[in-house]
């Protein structure tokens, strides 16, 4: 089926919720506009699941089951709670938001792309040579991404450094907010505890860490590989106020959770745990460690998938039939740069 | 000295001491200089920071991975963070430091504290020894080891100064105010020839053991043999140019670290000679890499590693005896 449909020109279905995403938004569900957040929310975190297959598909690389379970934390976030511009990404007021379970980065390079900070075409390129989309993130080299990492439990530390500094500059500055999302599995780390340790110890209430507690880590279930409940007694424990949500993928509950959380200041950093299920919405995916690490395997795999997330969210939410197939039919699985010079063969995980 | 007493700054010759005073200074002047400390100020040379400056140094507990990581986030609100504890532990934070701060390249300075050696009797699991194996190969990272206070002071404020991630590693022990001349200053990147009597030999050296080389050069002009000595506070980047003038001009070099001879110095000057086919002997006074350091007092821990300048002195006429057989 050829069709005329531009699939990564979102602007007829979708735009950012605030006109300006400097200043900081109040909407509460007797605001006139509430509903309308609400729908917006869902239609991006719609988006970001699409875009994901998109270019975990072109690059024959990613991390669905992490990226699919994050999608309505980062449409609220992006959509409605960070301040932040894409037309400045280092603005010094901006708050802060740090993507801890780096290789989830599919979801943010998506969400990254639809609020402007560069190209939506640049995500087919996502993890080939001389692209600017690493497999894991590269703040140097990527706009809007605060910090490089991909190896698990260092940035809630930087977190707290950085949260502690805003607070040393007064405040101003103090009041910007510092969120870090955390891996249930990156609970595993130690280091994530040392950080959750300071932030306590220094009272940092701009500062929320975030735990998508997907329950599934790369290669197992958590309970089972290494179980860190009952974490919110932990989290309390370590001097965190800790919110829990009901369902990780209703934006509802988040829009509300993530109104409340910045005027929090009471000398206690914040921790949220989401409950969310790992691989959300794509049902070979869902709760599955399979898709912990690996792109679809195909175009038609993907269309498959993109079909999928069509009929349960996109129908509903007005995105026009036509779009699944022509995203699907966009996909360009990106070669490598060189000929195989020497019949080397490496299979995906 | 007991613990948390300041010592009295125009006495004492301790690295770790004088970095403490040298650190307040560039914090007196630069608003957005702090320290990180890891529960080893006293010992480190951080708690005369501490006394000068109590607002800006920030305590994280007894966690490695986390003063990296912290510092890294302070770096990023635009402060000039120096996270120091022992030098050994770099091996906890290495990670953090090579895709938090390297990789990310931000404006943090560690400081490596208890260098080699010199641990106080700490024993085996404090000596640092091994850990410029991995620390010079991390890209954006410098590394700087200075050999007297003067150079360490300079190197300090050249840190303070110069956007990007630095290591330093600092001494424990006494050392010279100045081992190089009156007026030297310290350029990042660059080695020093310190004496130039001839060219019978070559000594290359860094840190703490530029003092032992010089001992060992006056006593090989008593026998006669006329020493060139190049001392390279900076280790990364690493100045090949001075390295590859000295090659050209002697028929054999020793090198000296205070570190293992595998990783480090040795390592370097090795790589650096055999890239252009310099056919000259190089042999390395430094510690075994295959060892655990065992717990004795410095002095018995250099014999045993034959660090001290007689045993130089025996090297260096080893090393000629090899060049004269070739």
């Amino acid at each position: 089926m050829t069709t005329t449909l531009d699939p990564l020109d979102f602007s007829s279905w979708w735009a950012p919720f605030r006109e300006d995403t400097r200043p900081r938004w109040d909407c509460l569900p007797h605001h006139e506009d509430y509903a309308d957040l609400l729908e917006n929310c869902e239609t991006l975190a719609y988006l970001i699941r699409s875009y994901t297959v998109y270019s975990m598909t072109c690059a024959a690389l990613g991390h669905p089951g992490g990226s699919f379970s994050e999608a309505e934390f980062l449409a609220v976030l992006y959509n409605y709670a960070l301040r932040f511009d894409p037309s400045e990404p280092r603005w010094p007021m901006r708050d802060v938001f740090y993507l801890s379970k780096c290789h989830a980065c599919p979801g943010l390079y998506a969400v990254l792309a639809m609020f402007g900070y560069f190209p939506m075409q640049d995500l087919s390129g996502y993890g080939s040579w001389e692209s600017h989309l690493e497999s894991h993130p590269d703040w140097n080299t990527t706009p809007g991404i605060e910090i490089s990492g991909g190896s698990l439990g260092q940035i809630p530390g930087v977190a707290v450094g950085r949260a502690l500094g805003m607070r040393r500059r007064g405040p101003e500055h103090y009041d910007r907010m510092v969120y870090v999302l955390i891996g249930d599995g990156e609970c595993n780390e130690g280091a994530v505890w040392e950080a959750f340790m300071a932030a306590g110890h220094y009272g940092l209430d701009n500062l929320v860490f975030v735990i998508d507690s997907n329950k599934v880590q790369a290669k197992g279930f958590v309970s089972r590989d290494m179980a860190i409940e009952p974490l919110a007694d932990k989290l309390g424990a370590f001097n965190l106020d800790v919110y829990e949500t009901r369902n990780g993928h209703d934006v509802g509950e988040l829009v509300d959770l993530f109104t409340v959380l910045p005027q929090q200041r009471r000398g206690r950093p914040l921790a949220v745990i989401l409950n969310t299920v790992k691989g959300k919405k794509v049902g070979q995916c869902q709760f599955n460690p399979n898709w912990h690490t690996s792109a679809p395997r195909s175009i038609e795999a993907a269309g498959e998938w993109l079909e999928e997330l069509w009929l349960t969210d996109g129908r509903r939410l007005g995105i026009p039939p036509e779009f699944p197939a022509a995203l699907t039919e966009a996909i360009d699985i990106v070669p490598p740069a060189h000929e195989n010079p020497d019949d080397i063969s490496e299979a995906q995980a | 000295m007991a613990q948390f007493v300041i010592p009295d700054r125009e006495r004492t010759r301790q690295m770790r001491y004088r970095m403490g005073f040298a650190l307040a200074d560039l914090a007196d002047e630069n608003e957005d200089i702090v320290a990180l400390d890891a529960d080893l100020r006293s010992s480190t040379g951080l708690h005369i920071f501490d006394h000068f400056h109590p607002d800006k140094l920030v305590k994280t507990g007894i966690a490695e991975q986390n003063l990296v990581a912290m510092a890294a986030g302070l770096a990023q609100e635009g402060y000039i963070p120096f996270p120091c504890t022992f030098d050994a532990f770099c091996r906890r934070y290495m990670d953090q430091l090579y895709i938090t701060v390297a990789y990310s390249n931000l404006n943090v300075k560690v400081l490596g504290a208890y260098v080699g050696l010199f641990t106080g009797k700490a024993g085996a699991t404090h000596q640092s020894d091994k850990e410029l194996g991995l620390l010079l190969r991390i890209p954006n990272l410098r590394v700087v080891e200075p050999g007297c206070n003067l150079e360490m002071e300079q190197a300090l404020h050249c840190a303070a100064q110069t956007p990007g991630p630095f290591y330093l590693r600092i001494v424990r022990c006494e050392v010279e105010d100045n081992e190089l001349w009156d007026g030297y200053e310290f350029e990042l990147g660059r080695g020093v020839t310190v004496l130039d009597d001839g060219a019978d030999v070559g000594l290359v050296c860094t840190g703490y053991m530029v003092k032992t080389a010089r001992i060992a050069a006056q006593k090989l002009a008593r026998r006669g043999i006329k020493v060139r000595l190049d001392h390279h506070p900076t280790l990364k980047p690493f100045d090949r140019a001075l390295l590859y003038d000295l090659a050209e001009k002697v028929p054999a070099i020793v090198t000296l670290e205070n570190h293992c001879v595998s990783g480090g110095l040795y390592s370097l000057v090795a790589e650096a000679l055999a890239e252009v086919g310099a056919g000259l002997p190089v042999t390395a006074v430094g510690t075994d890499p295959e060892d655990f350091i065992h717990t004795g007092h410095v002095n018995d821990l250099l014999h045993h590693y034959r660090m001290t300048s007689e045993h130089v002195v025996e090297k260096v006429i080893q090393t000629l005896r090899l060049a004269g057989d070739s």
